[in-house]
């Protein structure tokens, strides 16, 4: 009995292989010498010097992604440029999204992000659009850019114009309104539920069981009493406190 | 004698018969659309720098895989179709003229981040 008990103990693996004898030189993540933000910003600068009637604005992030601005009359020339210039070579379109600041003139922000295989770089070309006034299509330029427009006017509104096949893809078939808008609220206009008269499912106007709850950080109403005092005159107020029970 | 090249190892790129003449053709169309861009123009400038570099490999460079290796931009296939692509691309240019002044500038605020 004692044997297997003691064949059990030595099987558990000691400490000294559980260290690795080999030290690591490369660093597990990218560094930031890896990335080359001169010759990117010089890039930046090239496109923006062939291209001055559409580019408004180019820049790098603090992360080292570089953006480009366009009008969006020049959303295409800049596009086709960029994927069919040799010193560019963006064969690939990434993503399309678009962004919702309600606050602007132009409310939605258009991004087209791309790729270079051939020179292993990114790029992010930025435009801008309203609910009605209608934007170009990229599909003449990139085909992957069908579906990608399709959410965007489906999410927010934003026709393309020359689109091949421009309907809803994420809503359901009889949804109204634009989802991503930010005044469209979080969980919409409409529910839905089987209807056993109707022997379908109908769509209502909302009920939820629980009221929609907002939580009004900026309110007169104290949120952390015990933390009133800043940290600085905290410390003060201690030593008086321990110089009066001492 | 040079080794005939059996594959690109890309899909749908077939090797190509006679890479310096078609080269030749393609780049010196490209020059002549280019003509008709303003000399000023950043594009016409860059483009007929770049153009006229691999002419000149082009013209010095007989052999095959040297010649790959000093353009150095993939094999010689792919130089093709990027060539093609150009010359699409300064036609399109010519329609466009890119090198005029802004055609509109943004709103005050369009691009401040953040909001």
């Amino acid at each position: 009995m004692f044997a297997w008990v003691w064949r059990a103990v030595r099987r558990t693996p000691s400490a000294s292989r559980l260290v690795s004898t080999v030290t690591e030189k490369q660093p597990a993540v990218r560094g930031a010498f890896a990335l080359d933000r001169g010759r990117l910003a010089q890039f930046g600068e090239y496109i923006g010097a062939v291209l001055p009637r559409f580019v408004q604005h180019v820049g790098l992030t603090h992360t080292g992604e570089l953006e480009v601005c366009v009008h969006p009359s020049g959303i295409i020339p800049t596009l086709f440029f960029l994927q069919n210039h040799s010193n560019c070579q963006f064969h690939s379109l990434i993503d399309i999204t678009a962004v919702d600041v309600p606050s602007r003139v132009y409310r939605f922000e258009l991004v087209y992000n791309i790729m270079s295989l051939r020179y292993n770089t990114r790029l992010r070309v930025k435009s801008y659009a309203d609910e009605l006034t209608p934007v170009e299509s990229l599909n003449s330029v990139y085909s992957a850019a069908n579906w990608y427009e399709r959410e965007i006017w489906d999410m927010f509104g934003v026709f393309f114009a020359n689109h091949p096949d421009l309907r809803r893809i994420l809503t359901d078939y009889g949804f109204e309104g634009h989802p991503f808008r930010k005044d469209f609220p979080l969980s919409g206009y409409v529910e839905v539920r089987y209807d056993d008269e109707m022997k379908r499912v109908v769509a209502e106007p909302l009920e939820l069981t629980q009221e929609f709850r907002k939580f009004d950080l900026q309110s007169p109403w104290e949120t952390f009493p015990r933390h009133r005092t800043p940290l600085a005159d905290q410390a003060a107020e201690n030593e008086r406190e321990e110089g009066g029970k001492v | 004698m040079a080794a005939i090249k059996k594959t690109t190892g890309l899909v749908g790129l077939a090797v190509a018969q006679n890479p310096h003449e078609r080269l030749k053709i393609l780049y010196n169309k490209i020059l002549t659309v280019l003509e008709i861009i303003p000399k000023e123009a950043a594009y016409r400038k860059f483009t007929a720098q770049l153009v006229g570099e691999r002419l000149q490999s082009l013209h010095t460079e007989p052999d095959l895989e040297k010649l790959e290796k000093k353009i150095n931009c993939g094999q010689l296939e792919e130089v093709i179709q990027q060539a093609e692509a150009e010359l699409f691309l300064a036609r399109k240019m010519v329609e466009w003229k890119p090198w005029e002044l802004l055609v509109g500038t943004a709103p005050a605020n369009q691009w401040k981040w953040p909001v």
